[in-house]
Formats: structure tokens, sequence, C-alpha cells
């Protein structure tokens, strides 16, 4: 991977096995039990046993969590890591994976995620750790929810100034929810799979205008894992490595969107560009996309700042069938956040998406002959963001 | 309850004054909020509370529908907005919006703060819209 860290010609990080947990309801685990069972099936895809593994990444929201789930799972790595960026928190594990295994300093990272969100804490809405069970964050990082914000409600802030700038419309956001259960449909572990229409979802009741129950995602249990090692160590694993081939995160302010400089700009217009440099691709490159879900704005501000198209044209860019199979860019082919699967972090679904989708393993969703994806996480309040490009192909 | 700190307690004090400050750089004149250590642009440390005319605009806003505290169920709807404060160099300032139909917010919309005493100790600064013949800072 191009970046820091990177010596030319020597070794180079890939993804060498991918899996989630049972999704998207698991009452008979815990968050440590969901974890395990990514990360068995992850290493089991590897063809790698927790033997291998000498590195160990994960975020949560305790301190010391990547030790607590290494004590569990019986791991006594001497690298590990537990960068924590909400959403994003996985794009940004497997960028420093990568950047570990190239260095020298790991030679099998496993990088789990865990979530009983559902099963624990029932249908609340939240992403982050304002809702878990009102633990105030220090200083003034919750300025602005005195005054009775919510976190659908910092996405609808952003929603509806995207509106006022760009015009907007409810009917073009509800496009994304409507593409994303398109895609669930095909796949059998999605936790919505019926049908909708763009009326269903203005139709559905407002949650924080503009944002309707269907503009939101999911709330669900779940986890996945992948194992990051270099290109030669897993030339003769069991199935055909993904090159990492550049990555890149940025953040523009945790919680407050009083701090964010343009409400309809994310960090993903830093880190974007930049990921896209380091692996040597414009967007015109990318066949297929997993970005994060949270909101459908989300979605909108992500293809925009990409560079999938130009800003302000992001919803007539998703209600044109762009993010469809046969659209212009192909995205969350597995129902995404929005309709799959969606436990608080999903950052590390959108890696298993891309290399299934890399691999031809994706079934009604496969993007014929893909051969570079991006998987993008959102966190946060639009807080941080992370962008990794993956390749079926060596660079 | 707000977490006041070493960075926070000017504004807080102010604000237990009905006085709506901003927190400015006297190194570069540059304003922040919410309130911070550091001057994100220039670095130094020292800081001044501008007091501001308590006007400013809609920048953008949300009608909450779902409360996700049980606390804040009987105020519903209610509308949260970033207010961009006139004479605050650009800063704004997330707030909610009271007396008035939350049908008749708007981006733009011209406001004023209203100030709620809590307790002793706290006051909250709210906003309202501009009423004919009230303060004029709604240019």
């Amino acid at each position: 991977m191009s970046g820091p860290g990177r010596v030319a010609g020597r070794r180079r990080a890939v993804i060498a096995g991918v899996a989630t947990s049972d999704y998207p309801v698991v009452p008979e685990l815990s968050e440590h039990g969901v974890h395990g069972q990514a990360a068995d099936r992850a290493l089991a895809d590897a063809g790698l046993t927790m033997a291998d593994v000498d590195g160990y990444a994960s975020a949560g929201f305790f301190p010391m969590y990547a030790a607590g789930v290494c004590e569990y799972l019986g791991l006594h790595p001497t690298y590990f890591d537990e960068t924590n960026a909400g959403g994003a928190s996985f794009e940004v594990l497997v960028e420093h994976a990568a950047y570990a295994v190239e260095a020298g300093a790991a030679e099998v990272v496993l990088v789990t995620y865990g979530s009983v969100q559902l099963s624990q804490m029932g249908r609340t809405l939240g992403t982050g750790a304002a809702s878990r069970g009102g633990t105030a964050a220090p200083g003034p990082a919750i300025h602005d929810a005195l005054w009775g914000n919510t976190l659908v409600g910092n996405y609808a802030l952003a929603a509806r100034r995207h509106m006022h700038e760009y015009g907007t419309t409810s009917e073009q956001l509800a496009a994304v929810a409507v593409t994303m259960r398109e895609h669930a449909a095909s796949n059998p572990r999605a936790q919505k799979r019926e049908p909708i229409t763009v009326d269903d979802v203005v139709s559905s009741r407002l949650v924080a205008d503009p944002l309707h129950k269907l503009d939101c995602c999911v709330i669900s249990d779940g986890g996945a894992a992948c194992v990051v090692t270099t290109a030669e160590r897993a030339a003769d694993l069991k199935k055909a490595p993904v090159h990492i081939l550049g990555a890149a995160h940025a953040t523009t302010h945790q919680m407050n969107l009083s701090a964010m400089p343009d409400l309809t700009v994310t960090g993903a217009a830093q880190c974007g560009p930049l990921a896209f440099a380091r692996a040597g691709i414009t967007p015109a490159d990318v066949d297929v996309a997993q970005l994060y879900d949270s909101f459908t704005i989300t979605v909108v501000l992500t293809v925009e700042d990409l560079g999938f198209c130009a800003k302000g044209e992001g919803g007539a860019f998703v209600a044109d069938g762009g993010l469809g199979l046969g659209g212009r860019l192909p995205t969350n082919t597995d129902g995404g956040g929005l309709s799959a699967c969606h436990p608080g972090m999903r950052g590390m679904f959108l890696i298993h998406e891309a290399v299934r989708q890399l691999r031809g393993e994706a079934g009604p969703t496969q993007v014929p002959g893909a051969g570079v994806a991006v998987a993008h996480g959102t966190g946060g309040m639009l807080s941080a963001s992370a962008t990794l490009v993956l390749g079926r192909d060596a660079p | 309850m707000p977490a006041v700190n070493a960075e926070t307690v000017g504004w807080w004090e102010a604000a237990c004054e009905h006085r709506l400050v901003v927190q400015r750089c006297t190194g570069c004149g540059r304003t922040r909020h919410p309130p911070g250590p550091v001057c994100p642009a220039c670095r130094s440390t020292q800081a001044a509370w501008d007091e501001l005319a308590g006007t400013g605009f809609v920048y953008t806003y949300t009608v909450v529908l779902q409360a996700f505290l049980p606390a804040l169920a009987d105020r519903l709807p209610y509308v949260v907005a970033a207010i961009e404060l006139d004479g605050a160099g650009g800063a704004r300032m997330v707030s909610d919006l009271v007396d008035m139909d939350p049908a008749d917010v708007s981006v733009g919309l011209a406001v004023e703060v209203v100030w709620e005493d809590m307790s002793p100790e706290l006051a909250l600064p709210r906003f309202r819209p501009v009423r004919a013949g009230g303060a004029e800072a709604g240019h």
C-alpha cells in the first residue's frame, strides 16, 4: 500500500480472510461471543488458526477494549490497536494493520468487531457512546446535546443544510433506502428484506425532520472480522488474497456539530482523494463501493465527498439509480446498515462485503468482474471518515 | 447538566448573568465555539469572552419528533437549530428554538436569545424568532 511506512517492492498488506458472525439478532451470544464467532470464521476462511495470530485490533466503548477481547480469545499479541473512530473505526484499524505488517511489526493481524446492541439495549437508536446509558463525555463534548439534540438530529441538521444549499429532496434521500432494500432482498441474513418504495420512506414517521424512520439504519446484533497479513504469507493460504491498495482517514470534529466547518462536507473530502492517490486510482476506477449508511444523508454526502459526483449532485446521483447493481456505483451490495445489519459500528461489514465482491463470492448481487472496491466508514456525528481501497489484483 | 471545566466556566458564568458570549483568541482574533483551551488557528492559549447581541440566523435546523431520553418526551416536537450568531465571526451554536410553531422554522430565520434560569448557578440560552420591534440585528 502506498503511504507512510511503505517500502516499495517489499512487504505488501493483503486481507486473507473475512467473515461475519450470525446476525442480525443473536441473543444467545455475549458481545465477546460475537467477536469470537466472527474471529473463528475469518481465520477459517483464511486457512489460519489463532496460533498464527500475532496482532489484534478492535474498537469498542470501554478503555483497554482490545485487551479485553484478547483475554476472551486467549490471544497474547505483540501488536494491538483499539483506535476508535466510531463507525469508521474498522477502516482505520485495517489501515493501521496494513502499516504494521508492511513494517514488519506483525505477521498476521486479526481485526474483529462484535456487538449485541439490539438484544442488550432494546430498540434505542444510536451509533455511539451518547446512546449507551448516558455516560457523559468530558469537557465541552456534550455542549450541543444540552439543548435536546439527538444523534439522528445531528444528521438531520446536515440533511437540512444540504437541502437548503443544493435543493436536495426527501425523495432523493429516500432513493438510498430503496436501493439498499433491493440489495437486501438477496441477502438471506438481512434484517429487512421486503421491498419498499420512495413513498414508503417519505411517508414513514419523521424521527428528526427531514429524516424519517426509513432514512435511519436498522438496530442489530452482530459482528465481523478480517485477517490482515502479507501477500507472501497469503500466497499459500486458502483464498486468493485481496490487496490493500491505499487508505486514509480524517476528522472534522467530535460530538459538536457547531464545530464542524461546513455541515455539507465530511472528512471524506480529505481522506477519499488521499486514499485514491495512495492507491494510484481515481473514482472512475472503482467498480463497487461499500459506503457507511447510518442514514440516507450519510451516503449522499459520501458519494460527493469521495468524488463520484460533484458537490450538490449527490441527490440526483442516488435518485437516478446510481447506487444500484446496474448503476454508476453499485453500493452496499449486502443491503447496508439501512436494511441488512447495523450493530453500532458497522465498518467491518463494509470490508467483509468489499472482499466478497473482489473474490467474486457475492452471489446475486455480484458486480461482474469487480476489480477495485472502496470501503468507506463514517463515524460519530459525521465526525470521522476513513477510506480503504481494495483490489483483486496485486498493485 | 453541562460539564463545566476550566475552558467552559467563563461561558457558563456569563450565561448565568444572561450574557451570551463567544470565545475569541486574543492572539489572532479567531472565534471558536464550543469554548476550548487553545486556538485552532494560531495555538495561543490566551482568549477573551466577546459579549454578543444575542441575535443571529438559523443556519440549519431539525424538528425532533422522537425523544431518546425519557426526560425530553414531553417537549416533543421541538426544534434544534445551528445558529450563526451575529458578531461572532462565523461561529455557530447549536441550541433550541422556543416560543414558536415548529412548522414556521426555516433556514435564514432571524432569531434572538431568551434565557431560561435552570437554577441559581445555571442559565440556558435558547432562541426565538425576532419579533417586530424587537432586536434590530436581524438584517
